[in-house]
């Protein structure tokens, strides 16, 4: 039997896995082995021999103890293994048995998932029911980066024990979610289903519900919006030689008369020069992203959903080439070295000779934001080169972090903006020019930043300025814009609701619930009804204060200043009236959720406007001979219009509100499992279907 | 009592959300008047047809304008704000 002790190391994910064992294996004595499917590492180092095991993501979650669909409020959850309570996570019985047996063997424990409240939760609900109780002697691996070095420093210098107090405000989330997620959506569908009869799930959470509300408002605000009309005036000027764009010195014209007047008084004459005002500008470099700012980043160069930006910066940080990305710190320390991250960058061609430029400073100080986050500093490339083709996503994700790294130690930007005032009586233009002097940080930054240079000839006061065109721009107030997902998420980030992890996943979940649609959000009427009715039933639970008050708890517990006990003990107490409330109202509630439930499903059928009678909508129905489905016209229930389509009767079928550009019937798109969807004109005589 | 418009519950001829938009219509012809010089009806027709305009304010808009076919009275009404 051998001597050597066993030390068994968890950690978040399977590619995590296999890097902590690579980077803690002596010369060859790495092994890749598999237990009922399940991957693990052997790795012998001198008296020990570590087993390292990945879990996937969390195998326990919050369970009622009212298994009972039908019954709300409940307040009592425990922990249970997801493959019990969740459809679709079979797979975590397996893994649970394999960590189980595996955990058998070892006499020591360390937890090596992510330093954050997510990875300490799950790292203790399976050392604690997997493991059999090792939650309380387990030693814990502090890294924000995968590399070798920085898993052995911190396979070196191992904590003691895990982090208790964010394990308790992550329980203590965990349990809120649950409560509030799992008794509201109980309550929305149980009065629906009494109502109706018929069952539908509805959902809304803690973080969902506000989240819901800010959409709903700023819809309330565009649909009721009246535009208010103004003008501009802008003249065609000469200047020696070139053609320039001036603007009048009022921006906001209130009455169409008086753009007129100024319009009749400065038309084909000449003005001259009356004051050049030159200013400097320093223009500090970016600071370091947090997460937030890197989604929002992708999203204004990419279009990356921040839900897709996470994605692809965690499969980064799992390939070593970027440090933790679920941070809120805009902060870089010093001790992640600098010097050794940009001489590893000079390594690529393309940063090369950025990196070089950097190196050559005496002073390397990053610009810095004010966000600190405890656990992990801002995002930055680790310095290790790609070993492996990165997808395109991937490639211009890491190049975005490598440059916006690179800028944080650039020098300000100078920048200079002319303004000329140009006199035509008693009315004056503006000319305006810029031009960068020194571009600093831009440099580094490039092509991620916009530069527009207007650069304007040598001018003097006194200068004549031939006026070739003055016009008069009619324009009107614009409601406000509509949130798309990246705008979103920095308001939630604003009301300090969700965290930085779940953001983009409760907005996903908008989504699929069908609340809301469109890049550029659009709340559906059934987002709509949901909040109308819980603002009227119960307002409490779609409030941010509510919301911004537990997250504000869990950072009390976090720092060791509150006790999750308490926190819990406040939710309920909160939550009983409003139950009661809910309860008292059931019918009202389960009669308007139905009607709206009604009318969701029958706008989800609606195609469009009938060409044929003009009037009628088209709409996707179902025979009642034969039960197949086709596209008929709703004014043929009023015996004024025979117009029907086939529909292909494999796959679900979505109306894409769009017509078809060569017949101008509306277009769906059909989708079969295991095919590619496709776009469908459902006018067999459409030309875009003859052959040739 | 349900909304003329959209059906959903009203306290009076519309609901709370083509209520406002009504409320907003009213009050915004004052500044539409100044800045223009129109009328309520070309108002309601250049309101009608700007990209800008909020849907509820479109469909309380044809409403009207649908209802001024057979009386004129919600136009006339406001020519004389």
């Amino acid at each position: 039997m051998s001597d050597k002790k066993t030390v068994f190391i968890l950690c978040e994910k399977p590619d995590a896995a296999m890097r902590i064992a690579k980077a803690l294996e002596n010369g060859n004595s790495f092994s890749r082995k598999t237990l009922y499917g399940v991957p693990y590492y052997e790795v012998d180092r001198g008296n020990e021999k570590l087993l390292i095991v990945s879990a996937l993501g969390h195998l326990y979650t919050m369970s009622p103890k009212i298994a009972n669909r039908e019954i709300f409020p409940v307040f009592d959850f425990s922990w249970a293994p997801r493959y019990l309570v969740e459809r679709g996570a079979k797979k975590t019985k397996t893994w649970i048995n394999v960590i189980s047996k595996l955990s058998k063997k070892a006499q020591e424990f360390i937890l090596a998932t992510d330093y954050d409240i997510e990875g300490a939760t799950l790292g203790y609900t399976i050392l604690k029911y997997a493991c059999g109780g090792k939650e309380k002697e387990a030693k814990r691996m502090k890294f924000s980066t995968l590399t070798t070095n920085d898993l052995r420093k911190a396979y070196e210098s191992l904590l003691p024990h895990i982090e208790f107090p964010v394990v308790e405000a992550g329980l203590c989330r965990h349990f809120l979610d649950a409560l509030y997620g799992i008794n509201l959506s109980r309550a929305m569908t149980v009065s629906a289903k009494n109502w109706s009869g018929k069952y539908s799930t509805l959902s809304i959470g803690r973080v969902q519900g506000p989240t819901l509300k800010f959409l709903v408002d700023r819809e309330k605000e565009i649909n009721s919006f009246i535009p208010t009309p103004y003008w501009s005036i802008k003249a065609k000027i000469k200047v020696k030689g070139s053609i320039y764009e001036a603007e009048y010195e009022k921006e906001v014209i209130r009455t169409k008369s008086e753009a007129d007047l100024i319009v009749d008084s400065c038309k084909n004459k000449i003005g001259k020069i009356s004051r050049i005002e030159v200013k400097k500008i320093l223009q500090k470099p970016p600071i370091p992203f947090d997460l937030g700012a890197l989604q929002t980043e992708a999203y204004a160069l990419f279009k990356y959903t921040p839900k897709r930006t996470l994605e692809i910066a965690e499969r980064l940080y799992l390939s070593a080439l970027i440090s933790y990305p679920r941070t809120s710190s805009q902060k870089l320390p010093p001790s992640i070295n600098y010097v050794s991250i940009l001489e590893s960058l000079k390594n690529h061609p393309e940063y090369r000779d950025l990196a070089g430029t950097l190196l050559t400073k005496n002073d390397l100080t990053p610009r810095e934001g004010k966000k600190d986050d405890p656990a992990h500093p801002a995002i930055y490339p680790t310095g290790n080169l790609p070993e492996r083709d990165l997808s395109p996503q991937e490639k211009r994700i890491w190049d975005l972090i490598v440059r916006r790294f690179m800028a944080v130690f650039g020098s300000p930007a100078l920048k200079q903006s002319v303004k000329v005032s140009i006199s035509i009586g008693e009315h004056t233009f503006y000319l305006r020019g810029r031009r960068i002097l020194d571009e600093g940080w831009i440099k580094f930054y490039r092509p991620y930043v916009r530069v527009d240079e207007v650069i304007l000839p040598e001018l003097k006061v006194g200068d004549q300025i031939e006026f070739l065109e003055v016009l008069r721009e009619d324009k009107f107030t614009r409601p406000p814009p509509r949130h798309n997902p990246s705008s979103l998420l920095k308001k939630m980030e604003a009301e300090g609701i969700g965290t930085k992890s779940t953001r983009a996943d409760i907005i996903e979940t908008l989504y699929e619930r069908g609340y809301i649609s469109g890049e550029r959000i659009t709340v559906s009427e059934l987002g709509f009804d949901v909040i109308d009715l819980l603002d009227r039933y119960c307002p409490e639970v779609i409030s941010v204060s509510l919301t911004k008050d537990l997250e504000e708890s869990m950072d009390r517990i976090q720092s060791g200043n509150e006790k999750m006990e308490n926190v819990i003990v406040k939710a309920v107490e909160r939550l009983k009236p409003i139950f009661e409330e809910i309860k008292r109202y059931e019918k009202d509630i389960g009669r308007e959720l139905s009607e709206s439930i009604k009318k969701a499903r029958l706008q989800e059928r609606i195609l469009g406007q009938c060409l044929t009678c003009g009037t009628g909508k088209l709409i996707i129905l179902h025979s009642r001979r034969s039960g197949k489905r086709f596209v008929g016209c709703t004014n043929f229930f009023n015996g004024l219009c025979k117009t029907s389509f086939p529909l292909p009767q494999k796959g679900s079928i979505k109306p894409l509100h769009r017509s078809c550009s060569k017949c101008g019937w509306p277009l769906v798109q059909v989708k079969i499992k295991g095919k590619r969807p496709w776009i469908l004109c459902i006018n067999p005589e459409c030309p875009s279907k003859k052959a040739g | 009592m349900k909304c003329k418009i959209c059906e959903r519950k009203a306290e009076s001829e519309f609901c709370k959300f083509h209520k406002i938009s009504f409320e907003n219509l009213v009050k915004k012809f004052e500044e539409w008047r100044k800045s223009m010089d129109i009328s309520w009806l070309e108002y309601l027709r250049m309101l009608q047809n700007n990209p800008y305009t909020g849907v509820w304010v479109k469909e309380v808009i044809q409403y009207l304008l649908s209802k001024n076919q057979t009386g004129q009275q919600e136009s006339e009404k406001h020519s004389n704000v």
